[in-house]
C-alpha cells in the first residue's frame, strides 16, 4: 500500500476520527432520551413517538449506504477515517468531492489523488473541508435561538378552515419548492444534458422518480384505503428500495 | 387548562436546556472538527499550510458559506431547535434530514411551531443520524468484504440513484395534495434548466428560487381562501 495511505489508515488516524463519531452518536442518544421523555410528559401518545423512530430509521438506511459508497470513494484518496468522519459529521455526499477536489488544486496537486498527496497536503484539505462546512452549525451556535424566538413572537397565526396555519403550509411549500428544483434537474437533464433540446441526456434518474412516486401512490393506496396504517412507517423506504431496484433494470434498456 | 398549562412549562423548560445542550455540543464539535486536522497532522509529522488554507476559502469557501447561511435560515424553522442544533451537526441535510423530518412530522401530524413538531423533528433527525452513524461504522468495519458487492457495477446504477428515488416518493406525496402550488415552480424550474442545462450542477442553489415562488403561490390561495371564509 502508498506509504501515505498506510499513514492515513493507522490507528491513531482511526483513533481520533472514531472519537469524534463516539461523542456525536452519543449526542444523539442524549437528543433522542430528551426528546422522547418530554413528549411522554407533555401528553404525546407513545405509539405515535415510536412510530417517528421507526420510520425515521427505516427511511435512513438507504441513503446511509449510498453515503457509504462516498466513503468508499473518497477512502482511496482521502484514507478511510478521515472520509468516515466527513461523511458521519457535518458532511454532505455532493460537497465533500467538490471541496476536497478543490482544496487539492489549492496545494498544488493537479487533482486529488493518493500518488500526488504528501502530509502537509493532507492535513491542508482536512482543514479547508472543515472550515468551508462548519458555518451552518456556527450560525445555529449564535443565532438559533433569537431566530426561533423571532418567528415564534410574530402575530399568532391565522388558521384556515382546515386548521392550518401559514407557517405549516409554508413550509409544506418550500418542500414542494426543494422537491420540484430536482424532479426539474432530471427533466432538463434527460432534453438538453447534451446540448439543447436533443433529448439525449440520461433518462435514468427520472425515469428512477417516476417509479419511485408510483411505488409511493401504491404505499398510500394500501394506507388510506385499505387502512393498513403500519405501511406507512416503511412507505418511503420501500418506494426508493423500489426505485433503486427499478434502476438496475433500467440500466440495460437505456 | 391546567394541565396545558403544566405541559407548556415542562416544554419551556426543555426547550431551554435543548438550546443550551444544543450550543454547547455544537462548539465542542466545531472545536473537534478543526482540531483534527492539526491532530492528524501531528500524526502524519505536519502542520496544515494556514496560506493555501486561506486562499482556498476564497476560492470555494465563500461560495459554501452563502449556501449555509440560506440553509440555515430556511431549515431552522422547518426542524425547531433541537433538530436544526442536530442537524447541522450531523450534515446530509437536503438528501436525508429534511425528508426524514418532513415525512415524520407528515406520519405524527404536527403542525409547525408547536411543541409536538419540535419532539418530532428532534427524535426523526436524531435517529436517522444515528442510523447513519451505525450504518457507516458497520461499513467501515466491514470495508474489505463488503467492497466489491457495493461496488459491483450492476448495482451502481441504483446507488447513483438514491436521491431522485427519494425526491420521486417525495413528489407524489407533497404534489398530489398540493397541486395547485407544486405546478408552477416544477414548470418554471424545468424550463429553466432545459434552457440553461449549464445550472443543473448548482441544483442546491436553485431550490431558493423554487422555494420562493411557492411560498408566493402557497401565499395567494392562502389570502383566497381567508377572503372566501370571512363572505
Amino acid at each position: 500500500m502508498n506509504e501515505i495511505l498506510s499513514q492515513l489508515n493507522s490507528l491513531p488516524v482511526y483513533a481520533i476520527c472514531g472519537g469524534i463519531i463516539a461523542f456525536v452518536a452519543v449526542i444523539c442518544v442524549i437528543f433522542i432520551i430528551r426528546a422522547y421523555r418530554t413528549g411522554i410528559a407533555i401528553g404525546m401518545d407513545p405509539t405515535v413517538l415510536k412510530r417517528t423512530i421507526t420510520s425515521s430509521a427505516s427511511f435512513s438506511v438507504l441513503p446511509s449506504i449510498g453515503i457509504l459508497l462516498g466513503v468508499i470513494a473518497l477512502s482511496g484518496s482521502l484514507g478511510t477515517p478521515w472520509s468516515w468522519l466527513r461523511l458521519s459529521v457535518i458532511g454532505a455526499l455532493h460537497y465533500e468531492t467538490q471541496i476536497a477536489q478543490a482544496a487539492a488544486e489549492q496545494v498544488g496537486m493537479s487533482s486529488l489523488t493518493i500518488s500526488e498527496m504528501t502530509p502537509i497536503s493532507f492535513a491542508t484539505i482536512a482543514l479547508l473541508m472543515s472550515i468551508c462546512i462548519m458555518w451552518g452549525m456556527l450560525l445555529s451556535v449564535f443565532f438559533n435561538k433569537g431566530y426561533l424566538k423571532k418567528l415564534q413572537k410574530e402575530k399568532p397565526a391565522e388558521k384556515t378552515a382546515s386548521g392550518n396555519s401559514f407557517g405549516d403550509i409554508a413550509m409544506t411549500a418550500m418542500f414542494i419548492g426543494l422537491v420540484s428544483a430536482y424532479i426539474g434537474s432530471y427533466i432538463g437533464g434527460f432534453i438538453s444534458g447534451n446540448g439543447l433540446f436533443t433529448f439525449t441526456g440520461s433518462l435514468l434518474p427520472l425515469s428512477v422518480a417516476v417509479i419511485s412516486g408510483l411505488a409511493m401512490a401504491f404505499f398510500i393506496f394500501l394506507s388510506e384505503k385499505k387502512k393498513l396504517l403500519w405501511v406507512d412507517n416503511f412507505s418511503l423506504a420501500g418506494s426508493m428500495l423500489l426505485g433503486m431496484i427499478s434502476a438496475i433494470f433500467l440500466q440495460y434498456l437505456m | 387548562m391546567n394541565t396545558e398549562k403544566n405541559n407548556y412549562g415542562i416544554f419551556e423548560v426543555y426547550n431551554k436546556k435543548t438550546h443550551m445542550i444544543g450550543r454547547i455540543c455544537s462548539v465542542i464539535v466545531l472545536i473537534l472538527l478543526v482540531g483534527a486536522p492539526f491532530a492528524i497532522g501531528a500524526v502524519l509529522g505536519a502542520t496544515p499550510d494556514l496560506g493555501a488554507v486561506g486562499k482556498g476559502f476564497l476560492s470555494v469557501g465563500i461560495i459554501w458559506t452563502v449556501s449555509s447561511i440560506v440553509e440555515f435560515l430556511v431549515y431552522t424553522p422547518m426542524l425547531g431547535a433541537g433538530g436544526s442544533y442536530l442537524a447541522f451537526i450531523t450534515g446530509n441535510l437536503i438528501n436525508m434530514k429534511i425528508p426524514c423530518a418532513v415525512n415524520a412530522r407528515d406520519i405524527a401530524g404536527a403542525k409547525t411551531g408547536t411543541p409536538e413538531n419540535e419532539i418530532i423533528s428532534t427524535l426523526s433527525i436524531a435517529t436517522s443520524s444515528l442510523v447513519t452513524i451505525l450504518v457507516l461504522a458497520l461499513g467501515v468495519l466491514l470495508l474489505v468484504p463488503l467492497q466489491p458487492i457495493l461496488q459491483n457495477p450492476v448495482l451502481q446504477p441504483a446507488f447513483d440513484n438514491v436521491v431522485p428515488a427519494l425526491f420521486g416518493a417525495m413528489a407524489y406525496k407533497y404534489f398530489r395534495g398540493n397541486l395547485k402550488i407544486a405546478i408552477a415552480p416544477l414548470c418554471f424550474i424545468s424550463i429553466l434548466f432545459i434552457l440553461v442545462p449549464s445550472l443543473i450542477s448548482m441544483t442546491s442553489f436553485m431550490i431558493l428560487p423554487a422555494g420562493a415562488l411557492s411560498i408566493g403561490i402557497a401565499w395567494f390561495f392562502y389570502k383566497k381562501a381567508q377572503k372566501k371564509e370571512v363572505k
